[in-house]
């Protein structure tokens, strides 16, 4: 952390540098081949009831402005595992491909997916087995005081940290790979029934169908059913996942291991934080992948970034010699969830912003309720 | 006799035995004159000029070569030819009679002309022509004569070693030794000796000598020029230079070149050498043959130096006024250097004049700096002082940005060198040098950066007997830097550390023709990995602190240089470096079946102080050989094997400054390199030209690279992060040069190639899955031109052009959506290349006038860096587009023109 850190504040300095000496900053085009030759498989088998989820899509361009997904319809996906049995995934929307729930996934065995696109070209992920994990035992949180600077002064950017215990598990060989993934949720309010347009230098009232308001015959604007889309349940998604290779296990234990940081803002707590955290035990292979993921989420943006190495995945081709990158992987996964209270934290939160769209304007919300929200 | 006078007369002797030698002598009259025994006890002189007035004969001679000669006894009854044939028998002498009256009295004619070519060329070079004489022809002994003596430099009274002794008529030549001494075996009779070393002037002795004798003379250094052409490098005396792989440097040339804001720059002037090369522009350090920053062991005064530059790479750490003499090896370096594994920069410090006070002050456009030197007590004590300082804060607040409010930023660096000298006799000489170097710089409200080197040292020179010398070096160094953060709630100070003592003896021993070098060098390292401390109370920032680690290395080296005959020279040695690791310490120890992770440590093992955790042995043999093929080309071969037991760890291509030196231990083996090189240098048209080829392989082993996505800066298992592997570099050098003429300069090529490979047990304890890759260095094409045309004496135009291949990167070339995340899809390690680099850079220097006696001289440098304003990458790195996808952007830090002004004034 503190190294990242380091350098991404030495970028600062060297900025002054730069422009001291007239530097520039220039696009560098290189000769490389075509992003849509290549084939992106993701999926991923757990010991959670199914149905289990394979995507397959082409490789984004560099220069793509936006993540639009094309994705590869039509293939045949199986998956396989080491018992014999086999289960073929069917094509749910194009390019997502989605298991009828025959197979389910159990600790020690080892599975992998057979695709062949519509061309006829095919590939295979290596087997990957699930390997057994321990319970997440404890989630604690800790406000910590921050800010950071601004060219008007310094801004409060508070977090609660996020620690938690678990038992390591029994592992395979000796060897554990753990990920653990967080995911915050919080609920938000909006105004939908607020919005209004500009017309003729006059603000009209213009509310979204959602919120339940609209305008009598009287050309009133009253409530005529309940809003849809005034509450939404946010989701934070970590940046980068977080591994078990640099902590150390004690007595078969990890202890205080921060899993993630919760923003304090007055949309997280306007009124509770879910933060919940999945111990998913991996293969070396998945943990391999993921330890790469992670390098290169680190290493963003700082001007002195280490490179980082190539992400290969389990998949590779089978009668062509098409590039893909992709990974199909097995897992167990135990999961733990805690609330964070507003009055938990040590000040008093300003009201939630006068948002005047329906509650989805907040990042990664949805307007149904999680089932685990309480 | 002036040497203007002398030349002319050869010049009339030289038309006649040109002619001469082409025609048969008919005229036999004038030898069958009989004698009458009235020259006994005449000189043969005295005789000729008789002969002269008493007939119509001519007699052609030039005096000095008759002078010994006399009739010592009668011969009247003689013809003249039996006579001469008997007086000149034994010489090299010899007479042709042309026409019925003429005589010419000739020496061996290839001789007489390289020695009146020697001569004018001397004087045409404005050099200083000093004539011996030993002996005379009566008394002259049969075979070969010894004259030798030791050289000194003018101001500091200090033996200079290595200087070059071209005997002129014979195309041989020696080399002073360490000592300053030389000796030379020469047929009885008239010879020229030129003497040239960097830093010096060159100093012609015309030398008549019929027995031994002894010369021992003073050499000016060539601050107070009087000559017009100065040699580029040495490369003009690679054929007769007795140590294959050296190159020594000529700061005067240095300070000639262009340099960035007309900061002169000693480490970028190795970077224009063959086989030199940089990661990019203003990149910290150089890479030799293929190799990374840290294989250079540069040596300041003896103590080895972790920091080579300032402002990352901007500037050099080293005061070029404060420099003496500069060696630099890249391939078959001797046995007294050992410790890192690519090259070896030996930097002396300057002396302070014995004589009389002088100085200098230079002001540039980002620093000014400051010399002065004198005796304390004349021709006993000396003290040299230098200081430089930049004052480029005024630059940067002058910026108007976007990025912060830069008024109160601040760039500061200074670098200070003290040496004080004294004599306490001819045979013993103490010096005492102190160098400090400081950088800061601070932004606004963020953080400052800190470096800062600091080193002392002290070297007694003692002459037990005549041919024994010695060297004791003792001192003291520490490296280190620091990262503050001022910000009240996260205040921090993150620092790194290395202290270093050094003790050390060397032993000089030159016995016929060998010249035996031995010592034994001790070196104790305490190394302060990280520490991070709250800086402030209220500070959030965790306290870390890296336990300290404790090593030394000490070496035993024996060496020696054998002059086989004329042709041949051995240099050849044996270095034996001991390196060990040693406690206090804790040592985690790993699952031994599974690779080197955090979450796989089993036990740990603890070691009291001074406890020896683990101890490396090696043995590094040395041999190189020059044959000298011809009078004007030799062959040299050279082989070396070298250790290196501190690596800088770093995982990106530029020197940042967290970079972190770690020494070898429990886990990270020594590196090891072994390389070979072969070439052919020639000197054509008599020293006009000079040509070289040459060729080396290196193998390298334990070269240490880190994990894909590893973390290095405070990480107490760094070697968890850390992979070893092997190395191999290969190449081919050729080099031009021109040393004579208004127009000198040299061209050089570089093909090379550098690999890695890292293949461990596992996918993540491999790069690129184990296969060879290009490193970081490998730039295959390598092309310098430099060049300095003198347009007066006072007023030279410089520059250089350099073209490098781009080094190798990784580069994502896709990208991919994985659970709500997108993802770079990198190309495997360094399979891309960023662009070619290539930058022209121009100068005029202005000198003032060279009169030895006048004080005060000033000069003028104009120089423009990058004169075609190409955008050169300094580094890659990628921005995240709209998209989230990381786009490759080149940075290139000087884009334009960059023309700057310095005065220098010498007093």
């Amino acid at each position: 952390m503190a190294a990242s850190n380091f350098s991404r504040k030495f970028s600062k300095w060297w900025i002054l540098i730069f422009t001291l000496l007239d530097s520039c900053v220039d696009r560098i085009e290189f000769d490389i081949p075509p992003a849509q030759n290549q084939l992106v498989v993701e999926g991923m088998i757990s010991d959670d009831p199914g149905p289990y989820t394979v995507r397959i899509s082409r490789a984004l361009d560099l220069e793509a402005d936006s993540v639009v997904i094309s994705p590869v319809k039509q293939a045949k996906v199986k998956l396989l595992d080491d018992e014999g049995r086999s289960e073929n995934f069917s094509e749910t929307s194009p390019g997502v491909y989605v298991t009828g729930g025959l197979i389910r996934g159990k600790v020690g065995n080892r599975y992998h997916i057979w695709l062949e696109t519509q061309e006829g070209e095919q590939f295979e992920s290596q087997p990957d087995a699930i390997r057994s994990v321990g319970p997440v035992e404890n989630i604690r949180f800790e406000f910590e005081a921050r800010s950071i600077t601004e060219n008007y002064g310094p801004v409060r950017a508070d977090v609660f940290n996020v620690y938690m215990d678990a038992n390591a598990g029994a592992g395979t060989d000796g060897e554990k790979f753990v990920r653990w993934k967080f995911t915050g949720t919080y609920e938000v309010l909006s105004y939908p029934e607020r919005h209004f347009i500009w017309a003729l230098g006059f603000t009209l009232p213009d509310p979204y169908p959602c919120s339940g308001y609209d305008f009598d015959e009287a050309g009133n604007l009253v409530s005529m059913g309940p809003c849809t889309c005034c509450s939404c349940w946010a989701h934070h998604y970590e940046s980068q996942p977080s591994l078990s290779d640099g902590q150390q296990v004690v007595n078969n234990q990890y202890y205080n291991i921060k899993v993630g940081e919760v923003p304090i803002t007055s949309a997280t707590f306007y009124n509770k934080y879910q933060v919940e955290v999945a111990q998913m035990s991996l293969s070396r292979t998945a943990f391999e992948f993921f330890k790469l993921v992670r390098a290169q989420k680190e290493g963003a943006g700082s001007l002195f970034q280490p490179p980082s190495g190539e992400i290969k995945g389990n998949i590779s081709p089978l009668n062509n010699s098409k590039p893909i990158v992709g990974l199909f992987y097995a897992t167990s996964i135990n999961r733990k969830s805690v609330y964070i209270q507003r009055s938990d934290v040590p000040y008093n939160i300003p009201p939630i912003a006068e948002i005047r769209y329906p509650c989805t304007w907040y990042e990664n919300s949805t307007n149904v309720k999680p089932s685990n929200w309480e | 006799m002036s040497a203007v006078n002398r030349s002319s007369l050869l010049r009339r002797v030289a038309v006649f035995i040109v002619v001469f030698s082409s025609i048969v002598a008919r005229g036999q009259d004038i030898l069958q004159h009989q004698l009458d025994g009235t020259e006994q006890g005449k000189s043969l002189a005295v005789f000729f000029e008789e002969l002269e007035k008493s007939s119509k004969v001519r007699v052609y001679f030039i005096t000095e070569w008759i002078e010994p000669i006399s009739f010592q006894r009668s011969y009247a009854g003689m013809t003249l030819e039996d006579a001469l044939s008997d007086l000149m028998n034994g010489t090299d002498l010899s007479f042709i009679a042309m026409y019925p009256d003429a005589l010419v009295i000739i020496k061996d004619p290839t001789q007489a002309l390289l020695r009146k070519r020697a001569i004018e060329e001397a004087v045409k070079q404005n050099q200083r022509v000093d004539t011996y004489r030993f002996g005379d022809r009566g008394k002259a002994r049969k075979g070969r004569l010894i004259i030798s003596g030791q050289v000194t430099g003018s101001r500091s009274l200090d033996p200079i070693p290595r200087v070059n002794i071209q005997v002129s008529d014979t195309e041989r030549g020696t080399t002073t030794d360490e000592s300053g001494k030389y000796v030379l075996s020469l047929e009885p009779g008239v010879h020229v000796l030129t003497f040239s070393s960097i830093e010096y002037e060159t100093k012609v002795i015309d030398l008549l000598a019929y027995e031994d004798g002894v010369i021992d003379f003073i050499m000016e250094e060539s601050g107070v020029m009087l000559d017009e052409v100065v040699i580029h490098g040495n490369f003009g005396r690679e054929v007769t230079t007795g140590k294959v792989g050296l190159t020594r440097l000529s700061m005067v040339e240095v300070k000639r070149a262009p340099a960035l804001l007309g900061e002169v720059d000693l480490v970028k002037q190795v970077q224009t050498l063959p086989g030199v090369t940089t990661a990019g522009e203003a990149a910290a350090g150089f890479n030799v043959r293929g190799g990374s920053v840290d294989q250079n062991l540069i040596l300041y005064d003896d103590m080895p130096s972790f920091n080579s530059s300032h402002v990352l790479g901007f500037f050099s750490a080293f005061n070029s006024e404060a420099i003496k003499d500069v060696s630099f090896y890249k391939g078959g370096v001797p046995a007294e250097y050992g410790g890192r594994t690519s090259s070896v920069l030996d930097i002396r410090s300057r002396d302070g004049d014995f004589r009389k006070w002088n100085g200098n002050v230079g002001i540039g456009l980002a620093t000014s700096n400051f010399m002065i030197n004198g005796p304390i007590k004349k021709d006993t004590t000396s003290v040299a002082v230098s200081f430089r300082t930049t004052y480029s804060d005024w630059l940067v607040r002058s910026i108007e940005t976007e990025y912060a409010d830069l008024s109160k930023s601040s760039v500061s660096f200074y670098d200070a060198t003290m040496k004080l000298t004294h004599l306490f006799n001819s045979r013993t000489r103490l010096s005492v040098t102190g160098y400090s170097s400081n950088d800061a710089m601070r932004l606004v409200g963020d953080s400052t950066y800190q470096w800062n080197n600091l080193q002392f040292s002290a070297k007694l020179s003692h002459q037990f007997t005549e041919k024994l010398n010695s060297e004791f070096v003792a001192g003291v160094g520490s490296y280190g830097y620091s990262v503050e953060n001022p910000d009240y709630l996260t205040a921090s100070k993150l620092s790194f550390r290395i202290n270093t003592i050094l003790a050390k003896a060397a032993f000089n021993y030159p016995l016929d023709r060998h010249n035996l070098n031995f010592g034994l060098q001790m070196l104790h390292y305490r190394f302060s990995p990280g520490t991070l401390t709250p800086g402030s109370p209220a500070s959030n920032a965790e306290s870390i602190t890296l336990e300290k680690q404790y090593s030394i290395e000490n070496s035993l080296y024996v060496g020696d240089e054998l002059t086989v005959n004329d042709r041949i020279l051995i240099e050849g040695g044996i270095r034996l470096p001991v390196f060990i690791s040693l406690g206090p310490a804790t040592v985690k120890l790993y699952d031994p079946q599974s690779p080197l992770e955090v979450s796989n440590v089993s036990d740990s093992l603890n070691f009291g102080t001074a406890q020896p955790i683990e101890t490396y042995v090696g043995i590094e043999p040395r041999l190189s050989f020059r044959w000298k093929a011809t009078e004007s080309s030799s062959i040299k071969f050279g082989y070396n094997r070298m250790y290196q037991y501190l690596n800088l760890v770093t995982n990106t291509t530029a020197v940042t400054p967290v970079d972190i030196w770690l020494p070898s231990g429990y886990y990270i083996k020594p590196q090891r390199a072994d390389q070979v090189s072969i070439g052919y240098f020639t000197d054509l048209r008599s020293g006009k030209y000079a040509v070289s080829v040459e060729a080396f392989y290196k193998a390298l082993d334990n070269i240490v690279d880190f994990k894909d996505g590893a973390k290095l800066v405070l990480n107490p298992q760094i070697e968890t992060d850390l992979l070893q592997g092997k190395g191999t570099a290969y190449g081919v050098e050729m080099s031009i040069t021109k040393n004579t003429g208004r127009l000198t300069g040299n061209v050089n090529y570089t093909y090379s190639r550098s690999f890695r490979q890292v293949a461990g047990p596992t996918s993540s304890e491999s790069v690129n899955s184990g296969n060879q890759y290009p490193s970081n260095f490998d730039q295959p094409h390598i092309a310098n031109l430099a060049w300095k045309y003198s347009l007066s004496r006072r007023l030279f135009f410089t520059g250089n052009f350099t073209y490098h291949t781009g080094r190798p990167v990784s580069i994502p070339l896709s990208a991919f959506q994985f659970e709500n995340n997108t993802i770079a899809y990198f190309s495997g390690r360094n399979q891309h290349r960023i662009p070619d680099y290539h930058r022209l850079d121009l100068a005029l220097i202005i000198e003032g006038h060279k009169k030895r006696k006048k004080k005060g001289e000033g000069s003028w440098v104009i120089s423009v860096y990058n004169v075609y304003g190409r955008n050169n990458p300094y580094t890659v790195f990628f921005k995240s587009s709209g998209a989230g996808i990381p786009q490759p952007y080149q940075l290139s830090i000087i884009g334009s023109p960059l023309p700057s002004i310095s005065y220098n004034y010498r007093f």
